[in-house]
């Protein structure tokens, strides 16, 4: 009788069929007390669930179930557990009180052998989270009750009226589901199988689920370049941000992303940093260069690129919007179609009378369901709004065709018009072939009709596409996953995302071969330009909206250090005479220059810097903690979005990163932090804590 | 990808979302059918312990915290809606063996095997729940101890005891047969 034995005989126990109906039984009753229970629950705050949720916010911080974590955890938690479990059983009580009266109705001699087998339930809810401390609390907490009630169960076979009324603490937990549900639901659990067909209807999903078919354009992290070989570097901005959310989404829901979802680029411009501003408006922006040794590699140094765009403050010009809503059936999901309206919503409550919106649905639905109204007449919009539903097949649209035609009915040169496509990934909006789609985008945006594309939920989502097509159509591709995600986007940002001040900016960087002997790009992997499309302005690039920050790092080494990652030719150095007498440009790294156009211009305009050893500021960490900061640089914004990308390379390709890891990137972005109104950096910094975890 | 889909259905059903619910019950409702029926043997008894242990994950998913699999916790809840559901109904699993459904046991390895399965069935219940989970579901020692909420090493112990005890019975089975 060996192991190969027994597992083969286990291996094929004959598991006969299921019974599809006893499965939808199942399914329909727990589904009921699912709901039940939620009701329940939120009606009485101080609940068992909203104690399991209190216990969710607490808990993401630290999933780690080291031992020693979880001293340290109790300590901290145990004052707070002990609260919580002085809750519970208030909660209990004043359940149990509640129910009594219907429970001692019900209560038969049958009913008891069932109670009885139930009373162990809490108990059993809390030992699956024996590995969270504080529950550990609620488990103690509930132990005498259950001992109590099965003590007495077992010398009382036959349980009285009276024995009910002391005893069923634990019980009601339980049983009073069942005893507030309609006669037909209450006791249809083992016993009368039928009984609960009527709620079938309720439950039957008529949408699909695709699954795990998000698309990202497969890419690899920019490769270290030698300046003999390949001295000016070249590319356009990005101020998308839709990779941080989706990353974001992905971690909270315990996963690493895909190495793909993840653009460096895009996690680091999530943020907003205070760079300084230009002194006049006649330019856009200004870029704050700053040298500082590189954290990643010892002997290494970091160029830090910061540009922020002016704000309009109160100068915001008005909009012509037109929203095109994906309504197809995957779009029924709360993250989707209802936090759209939600968000929507919100947008419109920051716009004026001078603002007009029309929302165009496509697939599932297909037509105008708003025409151009202006934004003061909020309760059209909302009932238009409120009307929405997401169903059906995906039915082809002229969805995109209509929406631009009402863009132009209304175009106001003196305005942003722009087509804000919202979608989880399905683009059946009536062009199917992309690179059609991809050149209509193109000919609507020199038309001066813009287009932003905001993506919502998981299992679909096109992330590849979006980014082309908003890239294509002069706008942002954002990826929403909460309301709050919504409220950056839609409201705090809706100037930067909806009302560019400068577009088809690129950035060129001359790298000085006497002084840099290597450099890497950090991030825009997916912007690169050819050297020649940079003065070249039918080349197509990114915008800058009002207020928007960009950021971008080179790590480059210097001539004649020893960090050096590619050896020195033995053969070829002396060819490689520099045309340049080094007196000329003594003292210079680098030389940035960066092209852009003004939103109503199609020639570009140039700005350049040499970029010099008065940049340099040593090491980030010293500087952080210096107490005579250098005046005029956000050294924390600075050391934040260093401390964003040294997170991105982790989590995309850590192959250029030597000296820093999460424990590393949580210690700067810490000290980094500054005001953080709104709360973004704390939360990255929880998500770095849950990314360290999830590695492990 | 499928965990990846259940863990958005388990945020989404602990947010309150009924209908990411019933996609997460629909979808594992036949694994956790099938872990009940190797644990009772009987398709009706399975079908009622599976049916309880759905209300149990109704009621206690909020409390699913993701520090162990999803399937890990399902198959406690099964095996914990098992116990009770014996209890319930006043018999002890091994006391009242149900027959196996009425395949022809025509041959001799089948009736081998059923009499293994029968003798599984007689074990302690912790040494038979360990070795159901280690030896018919695949899980490891350590996924095994997270699902019966104890030390690897007492499954690692369980299993090693189960096995002596069915190479006992059946090698002085064999030497009769």
């Amino acid at each position: 009788m060996d192991d190969d034995k027994i597992q083969k005989i286990l291996n094929e126990i004959d598991v006969p069929d299921i019974n599809e109906n006893a499965k939808k039984h199942a399914v329909n009753l727990a589904v009921y007390e699912f709901q039940e229970y939620q009701k329940k629950s939120e009606k009485k705050s101080q609940g068992l669930s909203s104690i399991a949720r209190l216990m969710d916010i607490i808990n993401p911080k630290d999933r780690s179930n080291a031992m020693e974590q979880q001293t340290r955890k109790r300590l901290m938690y145990g004052s707070l557990a002990t609260a919580m479990a002085l809750v519970l059983v208030v909660g209990v009580t004043s359940q149990m009180t509640l129910n009594q009266a219907t429970l001692d109705k019900e209560s038969t001699g049958n009913d008891f052998a069932d109670i009885a087998a139930n009373i162990s339930e809490p108990a059993q809810i809390s030992q699956v989270n024996r590995a969270e401390p504080a529950m550990e609390e609620l488990v103690i907490a509930q132990a005498p009750m259950e001992d109590q009630v099965s003590g007495q169960a077992a010398s009382k076979p036959k349980p009285k009226k009276s024995f009910m009324a002391e005893s069923d603490k634990a019980t009601v937990l339980v049983k009073r589901e069942k005893a507030a549900a309609p006669p037909a639901m209450m006791l249809a659990a083992p016993a009368e199988k039928e009984l609960s067909v009527a709620h079938v209807d309720d439950y039957i999903d008529t949408s699909y689920k695709d699954e795990g078919r998000d698309q990202f354009e497969d890419f690899k992290i920019n490769p270290i370049k030698l300046v003999t070989e390949e001295p000016v570097s070249t590319f356009s901005v990005d101020v998308d941000t839709a990779s941080y959310s989706f990353v974001r989404n992905q971690l909270n829901s315990g996963v690493l992303p895909d190495k793909d979802a993840v653009r460096i680029e895009e996690i680091v411009n999530y943020f907003d940093y205070n760079y300084p501003l230009p002194e006049s408006r006649e330019q856009p922006f200004k870029p704050t260069v700053t040298v500082l040794n590189s954290p990643w590699n010892e002997g290494k140094k970091l160029m830090h690129v910061g540009i922020k765009g002016f704000d309009l403050q109160g100068e915001r010009p008005k909009t012509n919007l037109v929203f095109l809503l994906d309504v197809s059936g995957s779009m029924n999901a709360p993250d989707k179609l209802p936090l759209l309206v939600n968000s929507l919503k919100m947008l419109v409550d920051n716009l004026n009378e001078e603002d007009k919106i029309a929302i165009v649905v496509y697939a599932g639905a297909a037509g105008t369901v708003l025409e151009p109204t202006s934004a003061t007449n909020k309760s059209e919009i909302f009932a238009a709004l409120d009307k929405l539903e997401a169903g059906g097949s995906t039915a082809g649209a002229e969805g995109i065709n209509l929406a631009y035609q009402l863009a132009e009915e209304n175009f106001d040169e003196d305005a942003v018009n722009r087509v804000i496509l919202a979608t989880d990934g399905d683009f059946n909006v009536g062009i199917t072939d992309r690179e059609e789609l991809k050149e209509y985008v193109e000919e609507k945006r020199k038309s001066g009709i813009f287009l932003s594309v905001f993506g919502f939920g998981q299992g679909n989502y096109n992330d590849h596409l979006m980014q082309t097509l908003a890239q294509n159509g002069n706008g942002v591709a954002a990826y929403i996953d909460t309301l709050n995600e919504a409220r950056k986007v839609l409201v705090d940002e809706a100037t930067s995302s909806l009302f560019p001040i400068a577009k088809d900016v690129k950035i060129q960087v001359e790298f000085n071969p006497n002084a840099v002997s290597e450099y890497r790009l950090v991030g825009y992997e997916t912007r690169a330009l050819n050297r020649e499309d940079f003065n070249n302005d039918k080349v197509d690039a990114g915008d800058i909206g009002a207020g928007h920050t960009v950021t971008a790092i080179y790590e480059f080494t210097t001539v004649g250090s020893n960090a050096q990652s590619v050896d020195a030719l033995r053969y070829g150095e002396a060819q490689k005479e520099i045309a340049v007498t080094e007196n000329d440009f003594d003292g210079e790294y680098a030389f940035l220059k960066i092209r852009y156009k003004k939103p109503d211009e199609s020639k570009s305009r140039l700005i350049t810097t040499p970029v010099t050893k008065s940049n340099e500021f040593g090491s980030i960490t010293t500087l952080l903690t210096a107490h005579d900061k250098p005046p005029m640089l956000p050294i924390e914004d600075i050391a934040f979005s260093i401390s964003a990308a040294s997170f991105a390379q982790l989590l995309k390709d850590d192959k250029y990163i030597n000296d820093m890891n999460y424990d590393d990137v949580i210690s700067v972005a810490n000290k980094a932090k500054g005001q953080d109104p709104f709360g973004y950096r704390s939360e990255f910094i929880q998500l770095v804590r849950l990314a360290k975890s999830i590695n492990r | 990808m499928k965990e990846q889909k259940d863990e958005e259905l388990i945020a989404l059903a602990k947010d309150g979302n009924a209908k990411a619910f019933e996609d997460l019950v629909n979808n594992h409702y036949d694994t956790m059918y099938r872990m009940a029926f190797k644990w009772c043997r009987d398709q009706k008894d399975a079908e009622d312990i599976t049916q309880e242990a759905c209300i149990k994950l109704a009621r206690g998913i909020q409390s699913f915290k993701g520090d162990s699999a999803f399937s890990s916790w399902l198959y406690r809840l099964v095996i914990n809606a098992g116990k009770d559901w014996f209890k319930k109904n006043n018999r002890h699993v091994a006391s009242e063996l149900p027959e196996m459904p009425s395949k022809e046991a025509t041959n001799d390895e089948v009736l081998y095997a059923k009499q293994v399965l029968d003798a599984v069935h007689q074990l302690p219940g912790g040494e038979k729940d360990a070795l159901l989970l280690v030896h018919s579901e695949g899980l490891s020692h350590k996924e095994a101890a997270q699902v019966l909420q104890c030390k690897e090493s007492t499954i690692s112990w369980r299993i090693h005891e189960a096995r002596k005890k069915l190479s006992a019975q059946f090698e002085r089975n064999n030497r009769y047969g």
